[in-house]
């Protein structure tokens, strides 16, 4: 009976999801109650969408695209926009500036979750869970010297709600010039990886970089939210 | 119906944490570090030499014929475990018909990896089941396990008491002495590892990562069961069956035991150290609002705007809006021309140091730009409990640097809260102010046992420290044995009618109190409680505790004056004549790596002194796990069956399975047996727990959410 009962409610996770909510009870102090209820909703978006990920790389189709937005639509908002496509969740959003600070400029989504990037080259995200609280990374100029070398530094707020270090030792390689299509608009870019390594593995970084602007790149933002694909689509 | 109808309850929780588990289940390389149907490392029914990863919290249900065992099982550390079990035999009266039909028994068990696994030597582990308990389970094992390639387990142990009634090979260290009733609930120190000695082993076989084949011969005869009760028949020692694994949380195993029985168990694995989700959940913090530089516009730098008379109340208004988007409310706001002090109460951010962060952002967008210092002090129960100091141009400075949590704290000065302000302005609309909240509420007595109602809590915030509050308790539904009289406990039954209190009150006053939280001086908090201080007890509490802010060590004395309460719940004292002034001085150390240690001294409610010593596990996203120990100049007998007062207790903050910003926990208070001895009262808001959160021991371990 025990296994049984139990495997009927692990199956039963909207239920319970939904008794949780209960769970929260009620009382004056409705400010404090309700994240609670926000949270189960969360939650259930969160399973929604890993099922649906995973669906789609079961059947080999990539997680649709946010509704039909043309390029048009987004020009006319006449600000600037950056496209920021995380593969492990199967989130995909157009972000706008909220901070700008010199070189550095933070892009957030519409439910307040934030991407850093200094002059393209992302140091910071929050919200995603785990984040990337801060970095050591290399400017632009470094990511066009073919052969150069420097160290990443990654500082994450992982699972365990600590801050873990890594350190990396990046080797640039300039792959050669692209032409890359940008939502229907063709850039002249030249493509570059970053190979970090370290003892335990390494990871690539890649940019696209037109003149002095990063275009577009595929940068890891933590362990737990894979490498973000971004796509300055409006200056 | 009862019984499944408890378990909803206390499976929820999980139930949540499984779904999210499931967004990201990492493929497991290694071989699975198994549980046994005992909830603990091992086989099937016997144990391993291995260990379970550290700090892993497993819950196990297992179902053997007519026997069921519960088990929640903790690794306090890399080599030691402990475990709670619950046993049920049902069909008990089979060939006694005049006895109960079900026989209960509580038990704990410890057990410590000697060696951990390398190339070429296995793990060892050292065990002692049910070490204090009626000795119903009792044995005592060395188990060794070597991992052959990365598919094969195979283990190899001897066993004592139970683990040694099947095929034994004599008795290396003398004869088992037989355990008397006086003996229960003490640990059985002259019986470990005597009496017969008897080999077991097993293997582990991974089919694939799912999938796992296990087979093992047992030294355990089951005596009791088949022998004297008839509740199973052993035919035969050989036991094997298969384990699903399913997610990183779930396992399922299914086997033919003793050729006669079929198995089930299931574990729900959980890991306190890491997020459900990953990561702490919730939205960005706004950006640090950077200030002009001096040279481009020096006269923002003025500090004139102190003369302005509304200065204080806009402040005040603006820097209450942006605190409130993170839950939290302004208890006293100061301020001079370069200096801003401001005290908050945190009510949802789980840690304390997201808190701070997110106050000194929103600082830095609200106050003028000649304010350089902010002072940022966390108020609990009304009163600061530390003081930590930011200067602006740091957080300027370093909101985009690499390491930047690291460099922040290096800058950041923590010390006592002091005083209120001279010049403070006040709280922002928070005294006096009434809240009430309606909950249901889960007692858990042990694992799968307890009643489920609702609780009426309401309290009124008087001034800054003074609350007078209130709660009442509906039970609705519970499987916990309803009493039918007082208990036979020869001692003052200042805990032992806790059934009595159960059946009589359904609905019940829990507790109605004025509270008083002050700060007599630095490094020092007080509290005074007065009133109906829990559901058996009333009376005057007092407590004073020093606890400098940077400091390991805390020292606090209690002392309490308290009558006993009627078992309806309801105000009066006639039922018992009992009153009794009970106190104790406490030490608590914090050794590090979130170990933290306790011990208090004193004479408790039943009139015995002693002394009570507890070890705690806590986790930086708020996991709390521990165990505690109490001896007092009770003996043995008179302290009834569990010989004196032992347990683990647990609490898990719901916001690790959902990743959100809340402040809710579930946790429980397990004993093996209760008694009266070693008891104490059960009052609200003691010092240490409410301030430690807001002190250096608490905030670095979690200083990188400084910036979340």
């Amino acid at each position: 009976m025990g296994p049984g009962v139990a495997l009927k409610i692990f199956r039963r996770l909207t239920a319970s999801a939904l008794v949780l909510a209960l769970l929260a009870g009620c009382g004056s102090e409705k400010q404090e109650g309700s994240p609670l209820g926000q949270a189960v909703g969360a939650v259930a978006k969160t399973a929604v969408g890993a099922i649906a990920a995973r669906r789609a790389a079961r059947s080999g189709t990539a997680p649709a695209a946010p509704a039909q937005v043309t390029r048009a639509d987004l020009e006319a908002y006449d600000m600037p926009i950056l496209r920021a496509v995380i593969a492990a969740r199967g989130a995909d959003a157009f972000v706008t500036i909220t901070d700008q600070k010199g070189s550095v400029v933070t892009w957030s989504t519409t439910d307040g979750t934030t991407f850093t990037l200094r002059d393209g080259v992302l140091i910071q995200t929050r919200g995603l869970g785990p984040d990337l609280m801060s970095a050591k990374a290399p400017v632009v100029q470094q990511l066009l010297t073919n052969g150069g070398t420097h160290q990443r530094v990654y500082y994450f707020l992982g699972a365990d709600d600590r801050s873990t270090t890594r350190t990396y030792d990046c080797t640039v390689a300039v792959v050669g010039s692209e032409t890359i299509q940008v939502m229907g608009k063709s850039h002249a870019t030249t493509h570059v990886t970053e190979t970090c390594a370290r003892a335990q593995g390494s990871i690539t970084n890649e940019f696209w970089i037109e003149g002095k602007m990063i275009r577009k790149s595929r940068q890891l933002a933590s362990g737990g939210a894979g490498f973000i694909d971004f796509e300055r689509i409006v200056d | 119906m009862l019984h499944s109808s408890i378990r909803l309850v206390a499976t929820l929780a999980v139930g949540t944490i499984l779904g999210a588990g499931l967004a990201h289940g990492p493929a497991m390389a290694e071989m699975t570090r198994s549980l046994n149907i005992n909830g603990t490392t091992g086989i099937i029914d016997m144990p391993s030499g291995d260990a379970q990863n550290d700090a892993a919290f497993t819950f196990s249900v297992a179902h053997v014929g007519p026997m069921t065992r519960s088990t929640i099982s903790f690794q306090f550390s890399e080599r030691l475990s402990a475990s709670f079990r619950f046993n049920t035999w049902r069909e008990w009266n089979e060939l006694f018909p005049l006895d109960d039909a079900k026989q209960f028994d509580r038990s704990i068990d410890l057990r410590y990896q000697i060696l951990q696994e390398s190339q070429y030597l296995p793990a060892l582990t050292i065990g002692l089941i049910d070490l204090a308990g009626q000795g119903l389970t009792s044995s005592e094992y060395v188990a060794a396990t070597k991992t052959f390639g990365d598919r094969l387990k195979v283990t190899a142990g001897l066993g004592w008491g139970r683990l040694g009634t099947q095929g034994s090979i004599g008795q290396p260290f003398g004869p088992r002495p037989p355990l008397s009733s006086d003996d229960y609930g003490i640990p059985h120190t002259d019986q470990w590892f005597r009496g017969d000695a008897a080999p077991f082993a097993g293997v582990e076989f991974k089919l694939n990562d799912r999938w796992t084949f296990k087979g093992e011969y047992s030294s355990d005869a089951y005596l009791l069961e088949d022998d004297e009760r008839g509740l199973i028949d052993v035919r035969s020692p050989f036991n094997f069956g298969f384990e699903y694994q399913k997610g990183p949380n779930a396992r399922y195993g299914i086997y033919s035991m003793y050729g006669s029985e079929v198995g089930l168990v299931f574990h729900l694995v959980l890991d306190p150290k890491n997020r459900a989700t990953g990561g702490v959940m919730g939205a960005a913090p706004v950006a640090v609002d950077a200030r002009p530089s001096r040279a481009a516009d020096p006269e923002a730098y003025d500090g004139g705007w102190v003369t302005q008379p509304d200065a204080g109340p806009l402040l005040t208004k603006n820097l209450a809006k942006r605190l409130a988007v993170d839950g939290i409310a302004i208890e006293d706001f100061a301020y001079t021309a370069t200096t801003v002090q401001v005290r908050i109460r945190n009510n949802r951010i789980d840690a304390g140091a997201q808190a701070i962060g997110r106050t000194a952002r929103a600082l830095s967008h609200v106050m003028p730009a000649s304010v350089e210092v902010f002072e940022i002090v966390p108020v609990v129960n009304g009163v600061g409990v530390s003081k930590v100091t930011i200067r602006r141009s740091d957080l300027e400075e370093l909101e985009f640097a690499a390491d930047n949590a690291a460099l922040l704290r290096d800058r950041v000065t923590f010390s006592d809260a002091g005083p209120v302000p001279g010049n403070a302005l006040g709280d922002d609309g928070l005294y006096p102010k009434f809240r009430w909240s309606l909950k249901p509420a889960l007692r858990m007595l042990e694992p799968l046992k307890g009643d489920i109602g609702g609780r009426l809590s309401a309290s009124y915030d008087l001034a800054p420290g003074l609350v007078l509050s209130g709660s009442i308790y509906g039970r609705l539904l519970g499987n916990t044995d309803d009493a039918t009289g007082p208990s036979s406990s020869v001692l003052p039954h200042v805990r032992s009618d806790g059934g009595l209190y159960a059946t009589n009150g359904d609905l019940a006053l829990e507790r109605l109190t004025m509270a008083w939280f002050s700060r007599p001086g630095e490094n020092l908090y007080g509290r005074v409680t007065v009133g109906y201080l829990e559901r058996m007890h009333a009376g005057v509490s007092g407590e004073l505790l020093w606890k400098p802010v940077e400091s390991r060590l805390a020292l606090g004395v209690e002392l309490n004056y308290s009558k006993q309460r009627n078992t309806d719940g309801m105000f009066g004292f006639d039922e018992y004549d009992y009153d009794i002034v009970t106190g104790h001085l406490s030490a608590y150390y914090d050794f590090g790596d979130g170990y933290l240690g306790q011990l208090d001294v004193g004479r408790y409610l039943a009139g015995d002194v002693g002394a009570t010593l507890s070890i705690d596990r806590v986790f930086v996203n708020g996991w709390r796990v521990g165990a505690f120990a109490t001896i007092t100049d009770v003996s043995a007998a008179d302290f009834g069956e569990g010989g004196f007062d032992k347990g683990i207790r647990f609490s898990v903050p719901l916001n690790w399975a959902l990743g959100n910003q809340s402040k809710n926990a579930f946790g429980a208070t397990l004993r093996p047996s209760g008694g009266d001895g070693g008891a104490r009262l059960d009052v609200d808001g003691r010092l240490y727990d409410s301030i430690r959160e807001y002190h250096t021991g608490s905030f670095d371990p979690e200083w990188g959410r400084v910036w979340r």
